[in-house]
């Protein structure tokens, strides 16, 4: 019987390697087709030009902004948010708030679209010029979407910390504040550090709301109210028109995601096993 | 009993080391940086719950005209646009999704708690993969789905090819929470029943798992929860037919890829909005739901 | 008095939330209400567009010349600050509540809270389509490979029927052929049809008309796009696939393809907007980035 759980635990191996190798078998041959190099590096994204141009270089760009802009503002909301639940927060308030969290993770990102193409794109028009599709607008909205990985593992990651840090802080003449920040939250910086990979990771990855405000034009945005295109919104938007090479490449764009992810997920690994051993 | 001495016992010591809030505000005149901390941290706490309450209200505000009659008609046509086949088709997704993936994520979960010496390669290398896996984002679960159930397995857009690759997607939470629950069950437990004479298994079945229940439960909703709110895994695979999946190679629409395709039309972003609240009573519904159950978990523990 | 504090904290965050309900609602209701004020003819154009290989972006460029033929390349010229987005509905919310915004949609998508504008001084009606006055238009078409099954070859009878073209015409879209009541023999079968997310709105009225009448038969549609439903034809993945373009030669190789409505592409702006006309040349340029405020062309 163990060998039938043994086997149950292979599954999670199986699916990497068969998404691995089917995503890798459909991506390279596109990949190497129109040239690496023009292919990562290339500025020019014109598919139904003849001859097409299949460079993703801007949407790399445009992906690692969206993604730092939702950090920029998901970061320190996220783990101040997660400081108040886990230190300040009267016990009713949070009876309320902690559920609420949650809930924020489960509003489907369709509805996050929608909502950030009716509210956020016309505020940012109206407030900061340009057309609102915008850098800013998809920033805005992921660094919301955000909100609930940061706040949930910042949390349990500051409730990990022995309470005897902060008394002794405390017992040392300390504000209740000062021994917040000085003590718990140093003590705590593996798991938010942790918390903060994971944010990005799922900023970096997030489609079907992205698509709808981030105005998607293929270039590399000079001020936050330009448009600019993500490696997602281009798989979702021409992912269902596309044939021949045009669809391989937007496969191999899946592949360079997937590799995004994958350095991500490392550099988790790491930030755990860092922490493991240092206690 | 002892528990109500102990609670009157710190009642009693309390008032010991109670700050008025005379002296707080005195240490905060001295301290006006500790000040600022506490208004950023409520600030950021209050930015965080008006973010959810502000969405919420927009999407009742705008949706809950809008649930009529008719959109929960027994049958889709194009005038009614009813939700409800894709309400059913959501049903027998997560049903089949849960099928395949629940035996899987707790028999791995069971070999990691109970089985694996600790420390093994292997053992690492399962967890690394299983961490990996939650963290591909939808649209590559999606291109995968489209490429290896669809494509090359010659299923076309069917309810079969969309469970499986949700199943997929949603293995690592249920490994992670069935984990996590059966090594919250005390060694006593097993030692007992061992004890008694029970082998490996028959403990594992008769007396973990049912002990565990609760934290696993927890986490199949939680899964329940992602699957119903998906939509660009199952755009390429469960595909988008607007009727009832009656066979495993029919295709259907879930209720998130349903007001997707609404919004995406344009003729019936009325619809969409109502089609919103369903969505979002539902993943509600299923929250309360898991987190009633972990409370569960909780008074037992405790 | 920590429960004091508490306490403070609690109704701040509760009166808080409550205003930003209210903040919510209020301008939920007022981003409609844009069209009253007076329209500003220096602010830049917000150029919306579609996203590259979408029938309705082909049939656009094509028509209006944003994309170049020469020999064997061809280029889209499509200004690259303009908003790309891929669906109808984003399109339309995006014109309705941007005031210097133009976008284009298909015909029977077009709905009062945008205005469309005359092309070359021919207004966007169905009639406009079919007598061929308005420039801008394509054909909607399905393909099917040379075995179609007897239900399938029925129902494409049908769709051609004066019963089939009716509900075209009751759906916005303009008829392509005067054919005969439909008087088929109703063979029993199962259908599948794929493809554009354009053709699939009035595909699903013919459908279920269909079913009506033929209630032997069960047709499933499968809503993605034009170039999906082709292959997935030659695939034979689906029986039926929908182009909301003309079909491409190496389609055309394996597929027998059947126009059977005709749409318009409407030229929509914000209501605001006090321009009504434009030529092809003047919607050219504007897209190809050559015109770039509203006062080159509101004179």
């Amino acid at each position: 019987m163990q060998g039938v759980f043994f086997l149950t635990a292979l599954a999670s191996i199986a699916a990497v390697a068969v998404i691995c190798i089917f995503l890798f078998i459909n991506g390279i041959p596109a990949m190497a087709e129109i040239g690496v190099f023009d292919f990562i590096g290339g500025q020019k994204w014109a598919p139904s030009n003849v001859p097409a141009s299949y460079g993703i270089f801007n949407m790399i760009v445009a992906s690692v902004y969206v993604t730092a802009g939702a950090i920029v503002i998901g970061v320190p909301i996220g783990i101040l948010t997660a400081v108040y639940l886990a230190r300040f927060c009267p016990k009713p308030l949070y009876k309320v708030l902690k559920p609420a969290t949650e809930l924020l993770a489960g509003i489907p990102s369709i509805v996050y679209g929608f909502f950030g193409l009716m509210v956020i794109v016309p505020f940012i028009r109206d407030n900061f010029g340009g057309n609102g599709s915008s850098w800013l607008a998809a920033s805005i909205v992921l660094g919301i979407m955000i909100l609930p990985t940061i706040i949930g593992v910042s949390e349990s990651a500051l409730r990990a910390v022995p309470e005897s840090y902060y008394e002794g802080a405390l017992a040392l003449g300390a504000t209740k504040e000062r021994s917040v920040f000085k003590t718990i939250l140093p003590a705590s910086k593996s798991g938010v550090l942790a918390a903060v990979v994971l944010g990005i990771g799922r900023a970096l990855g997030e489609t079907m709301a992205v698509v709808l405000i981030a105005g998607n034009q293929v270039q590399i945005p000079s001020r936050l109210t330009d448009g600019l295109r993500t490696l997602t919104a281009n798989i979702v938007m021409e992912m269902g028109y596309s044939t021949g090479l045009h669809r391989q490449a937007l496969i191999a764009t899946g592949v360079v995601l997937f590799i995004f992810i994958l350095l991500i997920t490392i550099s988790m690994q790491a930030i755990k096993s860092r922490s493991e051993k240092h206690g | 009993m002892a528990d109500k001495n102990n609670a009157a016992l710190i009642d009693d010591i309390k008032p010991i080391n109670k700050v008025t809030f005379k002296q707080r505000m005195l240490s905060y005149k001295r301290k006006p940086l500790s000040f600022v901390m506490l208004l950023l941290v409520a600030l950021a706490a209050l930015i965080s719950a008006a973010a959810l309450v502000f969405i919420i209200v927009y999407v009742l505000v705008r949706g809950i005209p809008n649930l009529t009659p008719e959109l929960f008609a027994l049958t889709y046509n194009s005038d009614n646009v009813s939700c409800m086949p894709s309400i059913i088709n959501t049903v027998v997704l997560t049903l089949l999704t849960l099928v395949i993936a629940v035996p899987f994520g707790i028999g791995a979960a069971i070999y990691l708690a109970e089985y694996a010496k600790k420390g093994n390669k292997l053992v690492k290398l399962i967890r690394t993969m299983a961490e990996t896996l939650a963290g591909i984002p939808s649209i590559v679960y999606g291109l995968f789905g489209m490429l290896f159930f669809v494509y090359a397995l010659g299923w076309g857009y069917s309810l079969l090819a969309g469970a499986f690759t949700l199943a997929i997607m949603v293995l690592p939470t249920i490994m992670r929470t069935t984990e996590e629950a059966l090594l919250t069950v005390p060694d006593s437990y097993r030692e007992g029943s061992f004890g008694l004479g029970a082998g490996k298994l028959r403990t594992i079945i008769r007396i973990i798992l049912p002990s565990a229940m609760p934290g696993i439960l927890a986490g199949i909703i939680l899964s329940v929860g992602r699957i119903v709110g998906e939509t660009a895994a199952l755009i390429y695979t469960y595909g988008s037919a607007t009727g009832y999946a009656t066979g495993f190679l029919n295709s259907g629409r879930s209720l998130a890829v349903h007001m997707y395709v609404l919004t995406n039309e344009g003729l019936h972003t009325d619809q969409a909005w109502g089609t919103a609240v369903v969505l979002l009573v539902l993943v509600f519904a299923i929250n309360t739901l898991s987190a009633f159950i972990a409370k569960k978990l909780g008074t037992k523990k405790g | 008095m920590k429960k004091v504090l508490a306490k403070i904290t609690a109704i701040t965050v509760m009166s808080a939330l409550a205003v930003t309900a209210f903040a919510g609602c209020g301008s939920s209701s007022n981003s409609n209400d844009s069209s009253d004020a007076s329209f500003d003819t220096s602010k830049t154009i917000t150029v919306v567009t579609r996203e590259e290989g979408s029938g309705t972006r082909d049939a656009f460029t094509e028509l209006t010349g944003v994309l170049v033929k020469d020999g064997d390349t061809k280029t889209d010229n499509t200004v690259s600050s303009a908003v790309t987005i891929n669906s109808t509905e984003a399109v339309i919310t995006n014109v309705k509540d941007n005031d210097s915004a133009i976008g284009y949609i298909s015909l029977g998508s077009l709905n009062e809270t945008v205005k469309a504008v005359k092309v070359g001084s021919v207004e966007a009606t169905a009639e406009n389509v079919k007598s061929g006055d308005y420039a801008i238009s394509r054909p909607f078409n399905i393909a099917y490979k040379s075995n179609l099954s007897e239900v399938a070859q029925d129902f494409v009878d049908f769709i051609l029927s004066s019963d089939g073209q009716k509900i075209v015409t009751d759906e916005g879209y303009v008829t392509v052929s005067d054919g005969e009541a439909y008087s088929g023999k109703k063979p029993e079968g199962k259908i599948s049809v794929a493809g554009s997310s354009s053709v699939s709105p009035v595909m699903e009225k013919l459908a279920e008309a269909y079913m009506a009448v033929n209630t032997n038969a069960k047709i499933e549609i499968q809503t993605s796009d034009s170039s999906a439903g082709m292959q997935a034809a030659m695939e034979g993945t689906c029986d039926i696939g929908m182009a909301s373009r003309e079909l491409k030669d190496e389609e055309l190789s394996a597929l027998t393809s059947t126009t059977i409505a005709k749409d318009g592409i409407a030229i929509i702006v914000n209501k605001a907007n006090t321009c009504d006309d434009l030529t092809v040349d003047q919607i050219k340029a504007i897209y190809t980035g050559e015109t770039t405020v509203w006062s080159d062309i509101i004179k």
